[in-house]
């Protein structure tokens, strides 16, 4: 769950609201302002806060917020 | 045999009755065996020779990427089937234009290089079909997707004829399970299928090719056109364009229906973009997506830790590929040239937008979506020059404003070939399409529609009368064949 709230942080930070709350199944269809342009600033800021580095592959084939999520946890750990 | 013809006409009907009349099991047989005829029809012989080559390399690619084990392994293989595919694409379309260009160079630096003439080939379809069979590739390497082991689907997802020649380019994942479903006859899909390829021919015969009159009188002789004409003909370029292929596509998705197959929808009202990323959104979306999937992601990515920059360059070099998949000419990668441009101006640009909104206190304003529609919209028609000029001469003519110094500004807005009725003619049906389009999205209107047989066949007869008598018929071919 912190690992999630951490994530929401950046989210907020990224796209700039402060109202975003982030859940497993979200898209970039659900987020305001969430577009291929600001994507990669968004893999940016996560690799920089988590201290992480995706890999393309993975970058390219995640499907919704709980894919992020799960990546993320299996990089920090 | 283009959508428009006789030969089509027939065609389609015969193609639909032995589908109808096989069996599930041999259904497949018949549309690839119809996909093949099709393509053999424009009557190049080696044409269906490359089809067939990039279906059988990219099939064996696709085996062998999903067998491999090894990380380097599957990369090679990947960049051994999408280089093979594009040198089926630069021999077929490029290899004119790079000779053209290095025999200047030699020239220019006075080389001693024997650099041969290289006589062009005619290469319609080939750049739609390989796109895909990148995308399948490229799909299966990042297991997205699985490799089709049939050799006779997979070379029918590549074939398919309603969308060989002009796209939609399809992915393998929303195609092939559609192509494999059994089939059962649908009155709905029937009706839609034929009333959307009748709307089509509407667009292309009644519009696209009356609008096309005015652009070409005037950029065929840029020099002989008033300011005004130039500017008309500009916009009534722009409206050919986006005409010729909605109507084309159209066309393609009401032939895919007959067969309960949808094709993805290419089009959502371009010219009410509000930005020029929003327009790429809504213009020729199936090869967007493309461009954006595995040009410019993968280049963004690559390119990340140089954070808004590595964001444009991605941009200017996705559109600079966007450019010359178009054609073999200067004239479509400075059109490509200019919607990079456009695109990486406005990375820079967004932070910076909503604050300067806010300060002009206009970020509520109801007035401003449409200030970007007109902003947009101009922003492509300045592309679309480059697009569509005859030489690049002209299109500095043009863009340095030459013409308000020829003196021929008293000239009638009228030109040769296109008098006061065309003119009538072409507000009156843009506004039929226009209404047309809006009512498509609006339920109560599809209620209405199909609950009153007599509307329905009001306006089928009177889409075949306008068909007949208000149809350019001296043109035919379509804009996007030629890409």
């Amino acid at each position: 769950m912190e690992l999630q709230e951490r994530l929401n942080e950046v989210f907020c930070q990224v796209f700039d609201d402060e109202d975003i709350r982030i859940a497993p199944q979200m898209t970039a269809d659900d987020i305001d302002g969430w577009d291929s342009l600001s994507h990669v600033n968004l893999i940016v800021a996560v690799e920089t806060t988590f201290g992480i580095r995706f890999t393309h592959k993975e970058v390219l084939t995640f499907k919704n917020i709980g894919d992020l999520l799960n990546c993320i946890a299996a990089k920090v750990q | 045999m283009p959508f428009n013809s006789l030969d089509y006409f027939l065609f389609l009907p015969a193609v639909y009755l032995v589908f109808y009349l096989v069996g599930d099991r041999a259904r497949w047989g018949v549309l690839l065996a119809a996909s093949f005829g099709f393509y053999a029809a424009l009557k190049v012989p080696y044409l269906p020779a490359v089809l067939a080559l990039v279906a059988v390399t990219t099939y064996c690619f696709g085996i062998w990427l999903h067998r491999a084990q090894a990380p380097g392994t599957k990369r090679a293989l990947l960049w051994g089937g999408v280089a093979a595919n594009v040198l089926v694409l630069v021999a077929m379309k490029y290899l004119p234009f790079l000779s053209e260009n290095l025999r200047a160079v030699t020239q220019l630096f006075s080389l001693e290089m024997q650099v041969p003439a290289v006589r062009a080939l005619v290469a319609i379809g080939v750049s739609y079909y390989v796109f895909q069979a990148i995308s399948y590739l490229i799909d299966i390497y990042f297991e997205i997707e699985e490799p089709e082991p049939h050799f006779g689907y997979f070379a029918l997802y590549l074939s398919f004829f309603p969308k060989l020649l002009q796209g939609p380019i399809e992915r393998v994942g929303d195609l092939l399970p559609q192509l494999k479903a059994p089939y059962r006859f649908d009155y709905d899909n029937m009706r839609y299928g034929m009333l959307l390829f009748a709307w089509g021919l509407f667009k292309k015969m009644v519009l696209a090719d009356r609008l096309g009159i005015y652009a070409d009188a005037v950029y065929n002789d840029v020099h002989a056109a008033s300011a005004m004409q130039l500017v008309l003909g500009t916009y009534a370029y722009a409206f050919q364009i986006f005409m010729d292929f909605s109507g084309y596509t159209d066309m393609a998705l009401g032939t895919a229906r007959l067969f309960n197959i949808n094709l993805t929808q290419n089009f959502n009202s371009p010219y009410l973009a509000t930005s020029v990323a929003d327009f790429w959104r809504r213009w020729h979306i199936s090869f967007s997506r493309w461009i954006l999937d595995y040009i410019f992601k993968p280049l963004q990515m690559q390119w990340r830790d140089w954070r808004t920059w590595g964001t444009a360059l991605a941009l200017v070099a996705a559109f600079l590929v966007s450019g010359i998949w178009h054609g073999a000419s200067w004239g479509f990668v400075i059109w490509g040239g200019l919607h990079g441009l456009y695109m990486a101006c406005s990375v820079f640009y967004k932070p910076y937008q909503k604050k300067i909104y806010q300060k002009l206190g206009i970020q509520k304003s109801p007035y401003l979506k449409y200030w970007q529609m007109l902003v947009t919209f101009h922003l492509v028609c300045l592309a679309w020059i480059f697009f569509r000029v005859n030489s690049l001469s002209d299109a500095l003519y043009i863009c340095t404003f030459k013409f308000l110094s020829a003196g021929r500004q008293g000239a009638s807005l009228l030109v040769h070939g296109f008098d006061r009725g065309d003119a009538r003619l072409v507000v009156a049906a843009g506004a039929l399409v226009a209404l047309g389009g809006l009512l498509a999205r609006h339920q109560r209107a599809q209620g209405i529609w199909n609950g009153s047989a007599l509307l329905r066949w009001g306006c089928y007869n009177g889409l075949v009368l306008a068909l007949i008598f208000l149809g350019v018929k001296s043109k035919g071919t379509f804009i996007y064949f030629n890409f």
